[in-house]
């Protein structure tokens, strides 16, 4: 069933779901919703599946006409989603009807938000999954004039559904991230260690779905920063021979030469999918039993969110 | 001194197995040794076993699958690899047009090494080199095995466009590109196979392990191959 007619695509607006797992070995990154808390969550309020594909916005200025009567809900970064010019609550389903325009206005906290719609987003599925990955030859950005459908027929009758508002991320509030070190980190001096967690960098301009480089103190290394190339965990912060780190994300090569200093905890990957070009992070050093904690506690309240909704349902 | 191998966290769904810290296709068969132990294992949380030159990376979730079992099945899993039989990787005769427009560099090359054109082709077309592994983007395989008369370095300006199936080499590597790409390496030769298919499984079809020659042909002959799969030529 049609969904949307794209009027403009945005910065940058994606298809994602949780990505493909298991082809890494292929040459293929995992690929998937940058802020996979907030794509769920948005999944959850329409009543799909929780990986269920949908659309990651970038920045600004999607505009999509509705073509038939929807539940829709938006998460993630505060863009100013709109209905017919007028502002809308996120995190909770709304109903649209045919003639409607959504649109994504103005960038208020975060980088990404997420748009899901009951039924989940159609699309050209590569290795079982539908998320873009451009640079695999896997599906392209949202483009003028196309048309977004479900794959069965949603009628938008629906029970609303909404979060309690103590359970949304504050994108505003920025704790240092969180990282294990290694597996180069003998590779730095002690000075590099230190300059690495007790400075700020800034997201340079080029940060992306593959990666973000910082700008910011120097990393100083032993002894070169070429290793025999290994491959790359998500999260992992390589730091090239300019001593300037580089974290490797989502749609990142599988693969790389350079030396790692540390990785991001995954528990934290959603936090930095919403930080923008031009803002500043921090880094942390925790234990892989604080990491492993953190992510723990980041499924239980996922859990705990999914036994609200599902209450709601009736 | 290390006592290889090593066994590293690597973020906190990772964990980075390491062995002696050179390309060796010795050191690479214990890799893909291990990697075929674990993969026979079948362990509930492991997601992903990934090969590279002299390290394996194994992926899990941590909620399933407890990181200090993680590490102690590694240490067993190391022993057992030592007498796993390994099945020979398959060759793949891949046929190549060099030099002219399909090779741009080979003149280069062939200057560079003082060799005869038709000898560097003759040394690389005769060379089956080893698949170490299979990563980077779309595929791209690491390949061992270039003679080190062939020890050119790479360009001093990378080429911002190179077309797939371009056979090069650069800094004593040589490779094949699954899709077109910019690269710095002198490009010699073309293969017209598709190396990469993003909508097949699997979308490429070399595994660690395997061998690719680049079978020197007529031009005429190496387009018959255009749109062929990889497989065929097994």
């Amino acid at each position: 069933m049609k969904v949307f007619q794209v009027l403009n695509p945005g910065v940058l607006t994606t298809i994602q779901d949780f990505g493909r797992k298991g082809f890494m070995k292929y040459g293929t990154p995992v690929s998937g919703s940058a802020d996979p808390f907030a794509a769920e969550v948005a999944n959850l309020l329409v009543g799909n599946d929780p990986g269920a594909a949908l659309l990651e916005v970038t920045l600004f200025r999607l505009e999509l006409l509705v073509l038939g009567n929807l539940a829709i809900a938006v998460t993630g970064g505060d863009l100013t989603p709109t209905i017919n010019k007028v502002p809308f609550p996120r995190w909770q389903s709304v109903r649209v009807r045919p003639g409607d325009r959504i649109a994504f206005r103005r960038r208020k906290t975060g980088f990404r938000a997420y748009l899901a719609v009951q039924g989940g987003v159609s699309a050209e599925e590569f290795l079982h999954s539908r998320s873009v990955f451009v640079r695999g030859l896997m599906g392209q950005p949202l483009r003028a004039e196309t048309i977004l459908s479900t794959e069965g027929e949603v009628t938008g009758d629906f029970q609303p559904r909404i979060i309690p508002p103590e359970m949304v991320p504050d994108y505003s509030k920025r704790s240092p991230l969180r990282v294990i070190l290694g597996p180069q980190d003998y590779r730095f001096t002690a000075k590099g260690i230190e300059t690495f967690l007790t400075s700020e960098y800034k997201v340079s301009t080029q940060a992306d779905r593959m990666g973000y480089r910082l700008e910011g103190p120097k990393i100083e290394h032993v002894k070169g920063a070429d290793i025999f190339s290994e491959c790359i965990a998500r999260g992992a912060i390589q730091v090239p021979g300019n001593g300037l780190p580089i974290i490797l994300l989502w749609d990142a090569q599988v693969s790389g030469g350079y030396t790692k200093i540390a990785n991001v905890i995954s528990a934290d990957l959603s936090t930095l999918a919403q930080v923008m070009p031009g803002e500043a992070l921090r880094f942390e050093k925790v234990s892989l039993e604080e990491a492993h904690q953190a992510l723990r506690r980041q499924k239980e309240r996922l859990e705990e969110i999914r036994n609200i909704l599902v209450d709601r349902k009736g | 001194m290390n006592h290889w191998p090593l066994i590293r966290p690597s973020g906190d769904r990772a964990v980075l197995i390491e062995f002696e810290n050179r390309i060796d296709p010795e050191i690479n068969r214990q890799v893909r040794s291990l990697a075929l132990t674990i993969e026979e294992e079948k362990t509930a949380g492991i997601e992903e076993v990934l090969p590279a030159f002299r390290t394996l990376m194994v992926t899990y979730d941590p909620l399933i699958l407890d990181h200090e079992i993680l590490q102690k099945n590694v240490r067993s899993w190391l022993d057992k690899a030592k007498n796993i039989h390994l099945p020979p990787g398959r060759v793949f005769a891949l046929p190549t047009v060099y030099g002219g427009e399909h090779g741009p560099d080979l003149e280069l090359v062939s200057g560079m090494t003082g060799l005869p054109a038709a000898e560097v082709v003759r040394i690389v077309s005769e060379t089956k080199f080893l698949v170490y592994f299979v990563g980077f983007i779309c595929g791209l395989v690491h390949l061992g095995g270039l003679s080190e008369k062939l020890g050119v370095p790479r360009l001093n300006t990378p080429r911002a466009f190179v077309p797939a199936g371009s056979v090069g080499m650069g800094g004593g590597q040589v490779t094949v590109l699954p899709t077109d790409l910019p690269s710095g390496f002198n490009y010699i030769g073309r293969t017209f196979v598709s190396l990469y298919d993003p909508k097949g499984f699997p979308p490429i079809s070399f595994l660690a392990g395997d061998e690719i020659q680049f079978k020197s042909v007529t031009e005429e002959e190496a387009l018959k191959a255009r749109g062929k799969e990889a497989a065929e030529f097994a």
